[in-house]
């Protein structure tokens, strides 16, 4: 293990873009994935250990001009609970509930769910299929980058290691706005998720608009499902729809075989439970 | 005036002795003792499945500071552990799986232990190794212990009756093959030991998490070459035992040559990773099982083939087929059974023992054929089990000698309570292959309740003391493993005494002060070491009334104990109270303290060679039935409620076997549903909980739990032993519900989303 | 080694000041360097609960937990909530119920079950349920400790 030469634990967000300036820190924010990843020897410590808890403008959530801002170090029981996101959000709220244990709600965070990058990450669906963008902070200046372009591979994003995720920034769902998100799993949560789905899109007159679908787990990186998207894209919900959505995004996917499931039965669940969920949207 | 009435304490929900002090926090188990002067243990694994080992290099560990010892096979004395005396500790010669220990450090902190066992480097030339049990047996397969050329590590034949006759006369006969997966116990508490060796006395204290301190004290003696009176065990409390610490483990031996070799002791806690890779698991097994019947619904014949994967060593789970055998041959008047199982050896982790001890692999079989020959002969399963039931006064071809049995009031009570012949049938009708679909199942199970003559005894000793203030010490050999013996052991002495719970003590940790008992396994603890107790506490109570009786104008035999006092038996009034008499008789001229031994051997016998003879003093019986929901969609089976139906003899303390059936039920819906351990190429792959799953709180079933009292003659108060009972029937009840809910069939577990799903396409699984 | 960092942080009702390295758990802290051997080593990855501690009254994993986290927060362990009059229910109700077996997990699961009850006095099976899906027990079922549970909400709310 490497030893760590500094622990930081600044209260202000200056301070800490100017410890991560170097790119040699190691963040700290829930510790629920680090702490694990360290015994484990998956990584190792940087010279810094910076510990970005105490900032207080990490926790802030937001809502003005059309967008809902969730601050970094919001936890997921805060997603689960705060009535804020769950007004705007709702998907959001609902995804946190399949979280893990509530212990582990209580401590982890959403920017560190979507900095690890895990390709079964639980918010990481819902935050792609709301549209989210990462906010990311340096030294030397700002940037938003949409989720759909963040991740690169199992626990790779665009993220440079002098980089802070300070917020994900949402646009608010317009009205008639339809959402679901499905975790496959024998259990409520405390489950790594062997595929997940997620689905929006406005339903106006029986037809479909701006429709987004996402995958977890069925790739290296949470993935919009493009092609099933544009089956759905103006259609109206029908049987014959949904199957060929179904059947369209069993073929989008791209799962491997790990020891979590097979990627034939990950390619089946995607295909039945994008029908669950389509004909859910159309029995409400 | 009235006399009080003192209300018995058999079958009342009595609290567990230890729990106040346990949710307090307080109780220490083996990971929070320290001595002073402790060391650090820590083993090297191989990370070779079969290998020669060519040379192993610890000069660099040796030269790190803070390393006070660093061992490997050279430098202790070769005296292999285990059933067959196959497993050295360390290992010197080859690695035959993935938990073999090659060396052992000894630091001032586990970080230095962990330093320097990355410094040591071990040269290996591998051999050929052998994964699937199958491929063992084969010709030219490689040798994994050159003493077992063959690779069996053990071979069992039974038979009685004639099969070839029995199959003549057969109107049905089906066969299957049942395919048995791996898992483990996962006790809350990781595996660990504290060894004390004094260099100048030659004295070894063990802090052991053991189920059995008194053989292990025997073994320990022959793998250290030391005289056993110089070993003394103690016996922390044990996070969760459940059949896992009845062997001794080469971690054990380990520690104590570290403690030899550095004169400190030495405490070696697993990880839990470690606490996966090096622990024991359940038999993988395949079992061929063709059974028959004439038209009637009369079982005709049983032939059994088992193959077990007994992994690289031979653990006392090996012995296993004693278990199976009992359910093939006994479970249901079958009038000719033969019987072969062999236990090889592979490169996979090895097994050992585990609450039911291969009775979950057997009723698996056995429990889904019944339904299955039900269905071919146009009865219904549960007629079909009843006619072929046991009652009470049968012996059995094995000579199991059935002197109490609620085996048909198991299976009325369980099938009447849940509806299950009408729902069976109305579901049954409904089955198919989409949507979401119900079933129910049903699986009856029979275990020893009275103890296993397997070891030369199958006795438990007590030692009980009462002070001058009437406070009760029973030191017993049975030990505590969270199970509540030793709160149903003060119940039943304080049954005897007249005294209540908050006046008894139990001492049951520590070979130097508690006499002999053979051990927890076998559900034995309340049957033997309850009869024990009771008998020194009979002894005690002759005692304090034969006194009683110099000292009133009444006969012993006039007087009882209750309440704290002497009492007249007819209607319940006070004579004296018990302290007075107690002190009367230290400070007179007789000068007597009240202490008593007893030690009680169960009237069961040894099997022969044959495997037959009445091995258990009395025999548990249950019936489960449960409901499940299955999503042909995804394959999610989801148990919804559990009918069980148990024969304990007669229920001591309710809370108690309630809270032992539920458990067990719940290690059974873990075991049918969800726990699994893949091991690919010899190596296990998913060593945490993240992908080993246990069963959690949202997911348990709706329990219903009915007790048959059949008032055992030979049990204590009536009772018999229940621990393993519960976990038995479960993954039979679920296959047989997964059948009745979709028409499909599964012979293999565990039952996870993918397989059931695989099962429901047809796809080969 | 690394440097140590100086910490202060109230433990069961003690303001403590402490120096410990940073790539400490906060479960080693309470066990090795405290001696509060109450929270228990389990999994060490947050999977079983028995290392659970409340952290400003709000209920974590202390094996997750960094022990420099611990500053300027407050602590509550098992032995915090042993000596706790309020929690005087919730204990008697995991002996009373059944809840308890070879006690490994107890102090985790009475620990978040005290959490579970803070949030939602008024439990009923379904959210303590939930409320324990993070803490696993091998020997009891979970049915007895749920009962208890939800034996103690009753309690609290009947003494208010």
């Amino acid at each position: 293990m490497t030893a760590i030469e500094r622990y930081l634990a600044p209260a202000g967000l200056d301070d800490a873009l100017a410890a991560l300036a170097g790119g040699n820190a190691t963040i700290l924010a829930g510790g629920t994935d680090l702490m694990p990843q360290i015994n484990a020897g998956k990584v190792a410590f940087r010279p810094i250990l910076l510990n970005i808890r105490r900032i207080p403008e990490l926790r802030a959530v937001e809502v003005g001009q059309g967008r809902i801002s969730i601050g970094a170090l919001v936890t997921i029981n805060e997603l689960k609970d705060n009535p804020v996101i769950a007004k705007a959000v709702p998907l959001l709220a609902e995804a946190a509930d399949h979280f893990a244990s509530d212990q582990v709600r209580n401590m982890g965070t959403i920017g560190g769910n979507v900095a690890n990058a895990s390709p079964a990450g639980d918010t990481l669906v819902p935050l792609l299929v709301l549209d989210a963008e990462v906010e990311l902070a340096s030294a030397t200046g700002r940037r938003s980058v949409p989720m759909a372009e963040f991740f690169t591979g199992p626990g790779r994003s665009v993220r440079r290691p002098d980089e802070l995720i300070t917020a994900l920034s949402l646009p608010l769902p317009r009205l008639r706005t339809v959402s679901r998100f499905v975790k496959f799993g024998t259990r409520p949560a405390l489950d790594i998720s062997a595929v997940s789905i997620g689905f929006s899109a406005t339903l106006d007159g029986g037809r479909l608009s701006d429709v987004r679908v996402a995958f977890g787990a069925v790739g290296p990186v949470p993935m919009r499902g493009r092609a099933t998207e544009a089956v759905l894209e103006g259609a109206a919900l029908d049987a014959a729809i949904i199957a060929k959505a179904a059947a369209t995004a069993q073929g989008e996917v791209k799962p491997i075989d790990d020891l979590r499931a097979s990627a034939w039965y990950r390619r089946e669940l995607i295909h039945n439970l994008l029908g669950k969920v389509l004909s859910d949207v159309v029995s409400r | 005036m009235n006399a009080p009435q003192h209300a018995s304490l058999i079958g009342q929900r009595i609290p567990k002795m230890d729990a106040p002090e346990k949710v307090a926090g307080k109780t220490r188990y083996i990971q929070d003792l320290n001595l002073p002067g402790q060391l650090y243990g820590l083993i090297l694994r191989t990370e070779r499945v079969h290998a020669r080992i060519v040379s192993i290099d610890t000069s660099a560990a040796k030269a790190l500071p803070g390393v006070r010892a660093v061992l490997t096979a050279a430098d202790v004395p070769i005296h292999p552990i285990g059933v067959n005396k196959d497993n050295p500790p360390l290992k010197g010669d080859k690695v035959r799986c993935e938990r073999d220990e090659v060396a052992a450090v000894a630091a001032d902190s586990l970080e230095i232990a962990q330093a320097a066992i990355k410094l040591i480097k071990v040269e290996y030339e591998d051999l050929p190794p052998i994964f699937d049990p199958r491929d063992s047996i084969k010709d030219g397969a490689p040798v994994i212990h050159a003493a077992k050329p063959d690779n069996v590590a053990m071979a069992f034949d039974y038979a009685h009756g004639d099969v070839e006759r029995g199959e003549a006369e057969s109107d049905v006969v089906v066969e299957d093959e049942f395919t048995l997966h791996r898992v483990t116990h996962c006790c809350m508490g990781v595996s660990g030991v504290i060894a004390d060796f004094e260099p100048v006395s030659g004295n070894l204290t063990l802090y052991s998490n053991t189920q059995v301190p008194f053989l292990h004290k025997r073994e320990f003696a022959e793998v250290l070459g030391m005289d056993p009176s110089r070993i003394r065990i103690i016996q922390p409390p044990i996070g969760g035992g459940f059949g896992s610490k009845l062997d001794i483990y080469p971690f054990e031996p380990i520690a104590v040559y570290l403690a030899k070799a550095t004169r400190r002791p030495v405490k070696l806690i697993f990880t839990r990773e470690e606490e996966f890779i090096a622990s024991p698991t359940r038999q993988p097994a395949i079992i061929r099982l063709r059974s028959g019947a004439k038209k009637d619904g009369t079982l005709t014949f049983r032939t059994v083939d088992v193959l077990l994967d007994n992994g690289g060593y031979t653990s006392w789970g090996a012995t296993i087929p004693f278990v199976m055998m009992q359910t093939f041959s006994s479970l249901y008047r079958v009038p000719h059974c033969r019987y072969h199982t062999k236990a090889v050896y592979t490169n996979n982790p090895f097994a050992g023992s585990f609450r039911g001890y291969g009775n979950l692999q057997a009723t698996f079989a056995i429990e889904q054929q019944m339904d299955k020959m039900a269905d071919a002969l146009g009865i219904e399963p549960y007629e079909f089990r009843l006619k072929n039931a046991q009652n009470a006064g049968e012996v059995t071809g094995q000579g199991m000698h059935f002197k109490t049995c609620g085996f048909q009031d198991c299976l009325e009570t369980a099938a009447g309570r849940s509806g299950f012949v009408e729902k069976r049938k109305a579901l049954g009708a409904a089955k198919g292959l989409s949507g979401v679909r119900r079933g129910v199942g049903m699986a009856s199970m029979l275990h020893v309740g009275g103890g296993a003559k397997i070891y030369p005894s199958d006795g438990c000793g007590t030692i009980l003391k009462l002070d001058d203030f009437g406070h009760v010490t029973i030191m017993t050999g049975a030990s505590e493993i969270g199970q509540g013996s030793e709160t149903v052991l003060a119940q039943l002495v304080c049954e005897e005494l007249g005294v209540p719970m908050s006046a008894v003590t139990v001492v049951n940790n520590d070979t130097d002060i508690t006499p002999w008992d053979v051990g927890v396994h076998a559900s034995r603890t309340t049957f033997i070491a309850g009869n024990s107790a009771i008998g020194a506490a009979r002894k005690a109570k002759d005692k304090i009334l034969a006194a009683a009786a110099t000292v009133s104008n009444m006969k012993a035999e006039e007087m009882d104990l209750k309440g704290g006092n002497i009492v007249r038996a007819s209607d319940g009034e006070k004579v004296m109270p018990l302290a007075k008499m107690l002190r009367q008789l230290h400070f007179s001229d007789k000068a007597e303290l009240v202490m008593t031994t007893n030690y009680y051997e169960p009237p069961s016998v040894h099997q022969d060679k044959g495997f037959k003879g009445d091995v258990s003093a009395a025999y548990a019986w249950a019936t489960q039935v449960v409901e499940v929901e299955v999503d042909t969609d995804t394959g999610i089976v989801k148990l919804l409620k559990v009918w069980a139906a148990h024969d304990v003899g007669r229920v001591l303390n309710e809370m108690g076997i309630e809270g032992q059936i539920e458990g067990g039920i719940i290690m059974g819906q873990g075991y049918a549903l969800c726990e699994d351990m893949p091991v690919v190429e010899g190596h296990l792959v998913n060593p945490a909980f993240r992908d080993y799953k246990l069963i959690t709180a949202p997911e348990i079933p709706e329990m219903d739990i009915s007790f048959i009292e059949t008032m055992d003659g030979e049990g204590p108060q009536g009772a018999k032993g229940v621990g393993e009972a519960p976990s038995i029937c479960m993954a039979a009840a679920v296959a047989n519900a997964i059948e009745n809910a979709t028409g499909v069939r599964i012979a293999s577990l565990p039952f996870t989303p993918e397989r059931v799903y695989s099962a429901l396409k047809g796809r080969p699984l | 080694m690394s440097s140590l960092v100086e910490i202060s942080c109230v433990v069961n009702g003690t303001p403590t000041r402490l120096a410990v390295p940073p790539e400490t758990s906060a479960l080693a802290l309470l066990r090795d360097h405290l001696g509060l051997s109450g929270t228990k080593y389990g999994c060490g990855e947050g999977e079983c609960g028995a290392c659970t501690i409340l952290v400003d009254g709000v209920s974590v994993n202390s094996c997750l937990m960094f022990a420099v986290d611990f500053d300027g927060r407050t602590v509550t362990t098992i032995e915090g909530l042993a000596v706790d009059r309020a929690s005087d229910p919730l204990r008697q109700a995991f002996v009373e119920k059944g809840g308890v077996q070879c006690g490994f997990c107890t102090p985790g699961m009475v620990v978040q079950s005290r959490h579970v009850l803070d949030k939602h006095p008024n439990a009923g099976p379904d959210e303590v349920k939930r409320g324990l899906e993070g803490n696993l027990c091998r020997c009891t079922g979970y049915k007895k400790i749920v009962e208890a549970v939800i034996t103690a909400a009753a309690a609290q709310s009947a003494a208010e």
